[in-house]
């Protein structure tokens, strides 16, 4: 026994825990190049045999892996802890600081011109920098919102599309004072992302550093305002509590018994694949407005291609991974099998974005969400430890789903959560 | 055993209600037991729009076939490799576990030495530690080496089975003569041959209980290679299965994928295991209390 | 005569063994236990020891996003686990689960042994066959079909039933059906096998003495299974205390199990967050509570057996 005691001592020793931080130099390799790359979008393979096919220097090998939240993010920091990772990666905005608290990410600012960032959608690069600190990842595609709703039913029960949140709580009580089956909008205990893109929408800033210590403030004003007004609507059974995605609520969705749903542009596919029989019937507008400063927009999901931070071959990633993420025909083919949202200037501009959508009445849709992209607030920062915060989210707002809690205390939860999951990574964090 | 009135038992016709209730809970249970695999049987041949549009527990049109391609072709026929991968790491390690808990076990019998019972019981105490709780310090060590997300990551911890060391044991001290071993040796022969020439053959009930016991710890090991395996070739049919799973929700025709290839990895595992049973039972009653 | 009886007098007939052969004798012990004693040294004394030691150790880490290291921490891993509310409500869902879940599987596997032990049923092999095969199939399989049965709109059981499975309330009990499926045939045929293996004589003769059926269950027969029952019982409550699997499985698609629903769950979440000495001194605390209630079980049903 103590033999096996000092064999995990010496085990336990040797080596300390984290590498040495990535050299941020970008050297070419020369000869031929072998990219490893994982991601979980329907439809990456074939961009990738694009790639390969104009560059036979430089083969990208595509793992297709599941989602990053069904465990892939898992697989990739037990990757990084056992030196196996690949070159690149898909990672969503959300997770960036959790990989960059791993040391995971390179940056590859000295792999591109100075001026790559311009291309960009303003609060996509905002956040694949850090606000400026570096070039941590390539934003691959967004999701700014808007409001479907149900163009139809607003005629039958006499509404008008509600531009401002006061006019949407007015609606919703038209709504349910017709008929108190219909709901306006259902508020999902699951879906932190939109959650969080409505704080967002409001000015919420949960994230900020001041030197080496973090400060969390998931219950800023800003949030706390959004969580009482939704929980105003919850209380008077003005939205219902259906967990989005789910057949619970693509039936309502059907039966015409939830008129609206507040999501990303990539919620366009969800509801034409999930709700095929109400085809025609649906719209898009610009997200209900606080008043006050000026029209601003809420993103939800989106996600980047990051060099990870053992490549070998940071420059010939870092082509690959603008080449995928700016290419017009690389975002027409994400987008056809994917559903991905362009996160460029230009590419959200591309023709095949220009297109009346039967589904939604010939309507123009992504018209609407490019106006909204232009209009989603910077500076909104994700925090190093976002898996934890959004389960404490979820929970909380389960409970007050349930009727035990409020939303707010929901909010109060996540930030005592967070501070914890925090100190654990060996933080310093103060709740503002 | 028969199903004659064994003598001993009260006759029947005693009360009518005391004979058919019993008969009835049974077929209830039967019933209850079974459920789950006859939904899977039949979920397997709707298409996936069937799956939520028709009653759960009988057929709407016949898919079987198309589900079946599908979930072999899928991802370019992983599936295939999934089983295969099974095949290694739960008959491949279940057997050479088995072999090796055998020739533990016949040690800790049949050979006296000092400190025999302190290691017996060290490793009946590996009995009571659970291989969740091991996983995750067996990840951390293949870290620091880096061997992570291999074969054999997953395949050498599979091979250690105290409990079918602490059976062998048992079964060998009630069921091989030392008569047989002395035999063996005043033959001349040595004592590996004696072993695997002799004594092995009086092993078979033990041998089949626990191959399958191992059998079933390493196809249910699910936190090990979970944290284990990054790359998708490596995984066995469970944890392939579970990451189909897991994205059905983005993608809704995995539902019949992940309901037939259940299917199709199920059929072989209780086919096999139906016709070894009886192995099992015989060795686990050798081992266990006498009347 | 028993093989025991054999050996004994073998043993005695014997003549002392010579040195050569005591030599090859040693050479052979090592050579049997080898094997197996290297695999079990690397894979669970190594195991435990490393979690053991990586427990005492913290982690620290400079500036906002700087590296971290590992720093001597002494006991603050196990302070920190013990105030826990994570883990607290975690243990205590197991521990709720594992009071109700494992006599109700244990009752239901002796009712059917007994049931089948006696001849008032027919078809045995036909009733003992189909409880045993929910055993054979893998538990996230399993887990995976009873969480479509589980869905409304796509299992019978949810739509038959006016509970709901997957919610708060429900989907613990949800997951005690899940391993009650999977177990009790298995426990069921162990208890069956030890009932087969007794004289049926002493039921004769309890008959002749004036003994219902159920006085014999109950008096006779269960008494004489009791390492059969103490064997199962000690495995379930290790296989509750290490519950992962199906509440893992079954996360994508209830949104009442949370990250650290159950102590597993917790070191997993731990471990997935990067927190891995937090999760060791986790791993090895569990690990040292499951063997300590296995024993406190063992001894106490040495007791029941006085």
């Amino acid at each position: 026994m103590g033999a096996v005691l000092v064999a995990a001592l010496s085990l336990a020793a040797c080596g300390t825990s984290g590498p040495e931080p990535a050299s941020t130099a970008c050297a070419r390799s020369s000869g031929k190049v072998t990219l490893s790359f994982w991601s979980w979008v329907p439809g990456m393979d074939k961009a990738v045999d694009m790639w390969n096919a104009e560059n036979p220097d430089i083969r990208v090998e595509l793992n297709a892996v599941a989602g990053g939240n069904q465990g892939t993010y898992q697989n990739m920091f037990n990757a990084l802890k056992a030196n196996t990772e690949p070159d690149l990666a898909q990672v969503e905005f959300d997770m960036l600081p959790s990989f960059r608290l791993q040391q995971g990410l390179r940056d590859i600012s000295k792999c591109l011109e100075p001026d790559a960032g311009d291309r960009f959608i303003g609060f996509a690069w905002d956040q694949a920098t850090f606000g400026g600190e570096g070039v941590f990842a390539i934003p691959q595609d967004t999701g700014p919102m808007a409001m479907f709703y149900r163009k139809d039913l607003f005629e039958r029960y006499g509404i008008q599309v509600p531009k401002t949140w006061d006019e949407f709580r007015v609606a919703a009580e038209e709504v349910h004072r017709k008929d108190p089956s219909v709901y306006l909008t259902s508020f999902p205990q699951r879906d932190v992302g939109w959650f969080e893109g409505l704080a967002w929408q409001h000015g919420a800033s949960w994230f900020n550093t001041e030197g080496s210590t973090w400060q969390v403030s998931v219950g800023d004003r800003p949030t706390t305002e959004v969580a009482d007004y939704w929980q105003d609507l919850l209380a008077r059974h003005l939205v219902t509590p259906l967990q989005g995605f789910s057949t619970p609520w693509t039936k309502a969705l059907a039966d015409g018994k939830v008129l609206t749903w507040i999501s990303a542009v990539w919620g366009n596919s969800t509801l034409s694949t999930n709700v095929p029989s109400t085809t025609g019937k649906w719209a898009v507008a610009p997200m209900p407005q606080w008043s006050g400063n000026g029209p601003s927009a809420a993103n939800w999901g989106g996600s980047t291609t990051a060099v990870l931070r053992g490549s070998e071959h940071p420059y010939e990633a870092a082509k690959f991974a603008l080449w995928l993420n700016t290419d017009p025909k690389s975002l027409e083919l994400l987008n056809r099998s994917g559903g991905l949202y362009p996160a460029t200037k230009d590419g959200i501009e591309l023709p095949f974005l220009k297109k009346p959508v039967e589904f939604y009445g010939g309507q123009h849709i992504f018209d609407v969400f490019a106006e909204a992209a232009g209009q989603v607030k910077g500076g909104f920062a994700w925090g190093p430890t976002m898996t934890q915060t959004n389960a404490a989210l979820a929970d909380g707002f389960g409970k007050a789903l349930a009727g035990d809690a409020t939303l707010t205390d929901a909010l109060a939860a996540a930030d005592r959560e967070t501070q914890t999951a925090m100190r654990l990574q060996a933080l310093e964090v103060k709740i503002r | 055993m028969s199903a004659q009135a064994a003598p001993g038992d009260k006759p029947l016709g005693q009360s009518p209600l005391a004979s058919v209730l019993p008969v009835a809970v049974l077929f209830t249970a039967t019933a209850c037991f079974l459920l789950p695999l006859w939904y899977l049987f039949v979920a397997s041949t709707k298409s996936q729009g069937d799956l939520t549009t028709t009653a759960g527990l009988w057929f709407s049109d016949m898919q079987f076939g198309t589900n079946v391609a599908d979930t072999v072709t899928r991802d370019g026929g992983i599936f295939w490799t999934w089983l295969l991968n099974s095949l290694l790491y739960a008959v491949g390690g279940a057997a050479v576990g088995t072999v090796i808990a055998a020739m533990a076990g016949y040690a800790l019998s049949k050979y006296a030495f000092r400190g025999r019972e302190v290691v017996f019981n060290t490793i009946l105490a590996g009995v009571l530690v659970p291989a969740t709780a091991l996983a995750l310090p067996i990840f951390l060590i293949f870290a620091k080496v880096g061997m992570t997300n291999t074969y054999w990551s997953v395949l050498l911890p599979s091979l250690v089975s105290p409990f079918g060391v602490y059976l062998a044991r048992i079964y060998i001290t009630s069921s091989v003569p030392d008569a047989l071993i002395e035999a063996g040796r005043l033959d001349g022969a040595g004592e590996y041959r004696i072993f695997f020439g002799l004594v092995i053959h009086l092993l078979k009930p033990a041998l089949v209980t626990i191959f399958l016991f191992q059998f079933i710890v390493i196809w249910n090991n699910f936190f090990l290679p979970l944290i284990m395996l990054t790359d998708r070739k490596l995984f066995p049919i469970t944890l392939g299965l579970y990451t189909w799973n897991s994205q059905a929700l983005q993608d809704p025709t995995l539902a019949t994928a992940v309901l037939t290839g259940s299917l199709l990895s199920v059929v072989p595992i209780i086919i096999a295991f139906l016709m070894l049973q009886r192995f099992w039972r015989s060795g686990l009653g050798a081992g266990g209390v006498k009347g | 005569m028993s093989v025991q009886t054999a050996n004994r007098a073998t043993a005695a007939a014997t003549a002392t063994p010579s040195r050569a052969q005591r030599r090859s004798e040693r050479r052979a012990i090592i050579g049997f236990l080898a094997p197996f004693g290297t695999l079990f040294l690397l894979f669970y004394l190594l195991p435990i020891g490393y979690s053991f030691v990586r427990s005492f150790f913290v982690t620290e880490r400079d500036g906002a996003f700087g590296p971290a290291r590992d720093a001597w921490g002494g006991l603050s891993n196990y302070a920190q686990a013990i105030s826990d509310p994570a883990l607290l409500s975690s243990v205590g869902r197991v521990l709720l689960f594992g009071v109700v879940q494992v006599p109700v599987m244990l009752i239901i596997a002796m009712l059917f042994a007994l049931i089948l032990d006696s001849s008032l049923a027919r078809l045995k092999r036909f009733f003992r066959l189909s409880y045993f095969v929910p055993y054979a199939v893998p538990v996230v399989i399993g887990t995976i079909v009873w969480g479509f049965l589980f869905t409304p709109g796509l299992g019978p059981v949810a739509d038959f039933f006016p509970v709901d499975f997957l919610g708060d309330g429900w989907v613990l009990w949800s997951i005690a059906i899940i391993v009650t499926w999977t177990y009790a045939g298995y426990n069921m045929l162990i208890m069956h096998s030890n009932l087969q293996a007794i004289d049926r004589d002493i039921y004769e003769a309890a008959h002749v003495d004036g003994a219902t059926n159920w006085q014999i269950a109950l008096r006779i027969k269960i008494p004489l299974i009791r390492d059969a029952v103490i064997l199962t019982g000690v495995f379930s409550i290790i296989g509750t205390l290490q519950l992962f699997t199906e509440p893992q499985v079954l996360r994508s698609i209830s949104t009442s199990i949370s990250s650290t629903y159950t102590p597993n769950l917790l070191v997993f979440t731990a471990a997935s967050g990067n927190a891995y000495n937090y999760a060791a001194a986790l791993s090895f605390l569990l690990a040292a509570a499951t063997a300590v209630l296995s024993f406190l079980f063992l001894k106490f049903s040495e007791r029941w057996a006085q």
